[in-house]
């Protein structure tokens, strides 16, 4: 392993912990919208967050770049801020890896809230929980392992982003090269070992991660199983 | 004191009742769907009405027209379920203190401790509840509503999903409640035992109406004239306790008596006996040498029958409905105006105080 390998791979890491960490709060509002609230509209928001799970992440890529670039508002804006546009910054690959891995946290998540009965919640409220506490001391710590899993599997696609970041953030070595798109200068250029090398590091952690997903899935009590006193 | 007046219009449902209920237990019965849950959960709020009010004690917690909508937590009404619904994750005293604990201490008036010992929890608090039977989980929720120091305990057929056993000792825990902590209820059933031995007051809900409010007996007798659909039907008698022999206990019904098994009760004393339509049997001739200790004369007033079933009213001095079937009632050759023997033993009667 070669010290640019780790500078490389640290940047992913980063890129995909922060880019995981924003997603993960605003997956779970959409969740929650999905999996506990009817309203007109419901099938509207279902489509657009599943949309980068079918879109090209090449598009997704432009689309972001037109949305975040120099001539857009949010772009003014951004300049305004920051001096210049996010746009082929760590910023725009981190924002771009959070796209792609919304619509797998979200279908994590609103799996772990169907599964926790609604009726523990309406007991919460009828016991002087409010709507945040009933959320905290209830439905959170009885869908805990799917939030878990469904962070983990986000986090892994975040990782292994390369479409959708290659457009809107680059290939800038040090500042927006991600292991994935690291491997694809390397094969571009006919280095195959130091391909293999990185290669072989991205196949290592999401072994590593999706294992952990499973085993969590797979201990998940149950989902309100007839234990808890309640009846499906 | 709680009064409220509700109504919900929603495609294929509505519910428009309006009622007043005191101190003691109020029993809201009737038919499944009737809507009887419906209105429980406007009460604690978890539905909001389409129109209407409730007050309690004075204080509108609800009210349409000035658009007074208190939420759930706010409220302080205990709620126990059918099934239980306990957390889960938690252990049986952290369920009993969930709401406790979310209440300003000055309205603390209530020692978890205390409930879990009156509810005979104390030797489970540590446990999970999934390692609770139906009956001990039932306890469970029961402690965890009243912890709250609750204005109202709200009991949604909490007794429906137990076996008989636990269903009695509920009952008696539920009666201990009410004598120790003194907090009005209000009990959804479409049990007329559960109605019967608990309630001092009942309110009948049918097709989303209230059909009457009174006294648990005075609407389980016009229901069951009415035939209310309920879950079986019970011919329900007041009558007076005419003295007891070795085994059996006498009581006299209008002209009539009936031996019922031997009540720990005085020569005077009013009850209420429950006998249930399928419990009877039906002769043109008088039986001799039976087992069975009523054996009463009466006259056929009418019968109705549909899909093989069929249902015939006989005045013995007091409207008893027996439940038969339309083959027996040809073969026996039964029709209205004709005199028949009712034959049931004294243990098929149940006896609760008037």
């Amino acid at each position: 392993m070669m010290e640019s390998d780790i500078s490389i791979i640290v940047l992913s890491l980063q890129i995909a912990l922060i880019a995981t960490a924003v997603t993960v709060p605003v997956a779970m509002l959409v969740a929650l919208l999905l999996s506990r609230k009817n309203f007109r509209g419901r099938f509207v928001l279902d489509v657009f967050v599943s949309l980068p799970l079918a879109l090209p992440p090449v598009v997704i890529g432009y689309v972001l770049l037109w949305i975040v670039g120099t001539n857009s508002w949010l772009g003014q804006l951004e300049k305004l801020l920051f001096g210049s546009t996010i746009a082929f910054t760590w910023i725009a690959a981190a924002l771009a890896a959070g796209v792609v891995s919304l619509p797998l946290i979200v279908r994590s998540f609103t799996v772990a809230l169907d599964g926790v009965d609604p009726r523990l919640e309406a007991a919460a409220r009828g016991l002087g929980a409010g709507p945040l506490r009933v959320f905290f001391a209830v439905t959170l710590p009885l869908a805990y392992r799917g939030v878990i899993a469904g962070s983990l599997l986000g986090f892994v696609r975040a990782l292994s982003e390369f479409g959708a970041t290659i457009v809107v953030a680059g290939n800038i070595p040090g500042q927006t090269q991600t292991v994935s798109s690291a491997i694809f200068t390397r094969i571009s250029s006919g280095d195959m070992d130091a391909a293999w090398r990185l290669a072989f590091v991205s196949i290592a952690l999401a072994v590593v991660t999706l294992g952990v997903h499973n085993w969590l899935l797979r201990r998940a009590p149950g989902r309100m199983s007839s234990n808890s006193g309640i009846r499906q | 004191m709680i009064s409220f007046e509700l109504q919900i219009t929603r495609p294929g449902f509505s519910l428009d009742v309006a009622g007043e209920f005191g101190e003691g237990i109020t029993s809201i019965f009737g038919p499944s769907g009737a809507g009887k849950t419906t209105l429980l959960n406007c009460l604690s709020g978890l539905v909001r009405p389409t129109s209407g009010f409730i007050e309690v004690n004075g204080n509108q917690i609800y009210s349409e027209a000035s658009n007074v909508w208190i939420e759930p937590e706010k409220r302080r009404f205990g709620m126990v379920y059918q099934e239980g619904v306990l957390f889960p994750h938690l252990t049986v005293k952290q369920n009993i203190e969930f709401g406790w604990k979310l209440i300003p201490h000055s309205d603390r008036h209530l020692n978890p401790l205390e409930i879990t010992e009156i509810l005979g929890l104390y030797d489970l608090q540590s446990r999970m509840p999934e390692e609770l039977s139906g009956g001990e989980r039932q306890r469970v929720a029961i402690s965890r509503a009243i912890a709250l120091s609750p204005k109202l305990l709200l009991l949604d057929e909490p007794l429906a999903s137990l076996d008989v056993p636990s269903k009695t000792s509920i009952i008696n825990y539920l009666r201990r409640v009410h004598d120790e902590f003194n907090i009005p209820m209000i009990y959804v059933s479409h049990s007329v035992s559960e109605v019967l031995s608990l309630a001092s007051s009942a309110m009948l809900i049918k097709d989303g109406k209230g059909k009457g409010f009174g006294r648990p007996a005075d609407l389980l007798l016009a229901a069951s004239v009415n035939g209310s659909g309920l879950d079986m039907f019970e011919n329900i008698m007041e009558g007076v306790v005419a003295g007891s022999a070795e085994h059996l206990t006498k009581v006299r019904v209008a002209q009539i008596e009936i031996a019922v098994r031997k009540q720990n009760k005085k020569v005077g004393d009013k009850v209420l006996l429950s006998v249930g339509a399928n419990q009877l049997i039906i002769t043109p001739e008088e039986p001799k040498l039976l087992s069975a200790r009523n054996v009463l004369k009466g006259c056929v007033k009418e019968i109705w029958s549909n899909n093989g079933e069929a249902l015939a009213e006989v005045d013995i001095g007091s409207k008893i409905m027996v439940e038969l079937t339309e083959a027996s009632v040809k073969d026996l050759g039964i029709v209205v105006g004709q005199e028949v023997f009712l034959v049931f033993k004294s243990s098929s009667v149940k006896v609760f105080d008037a």
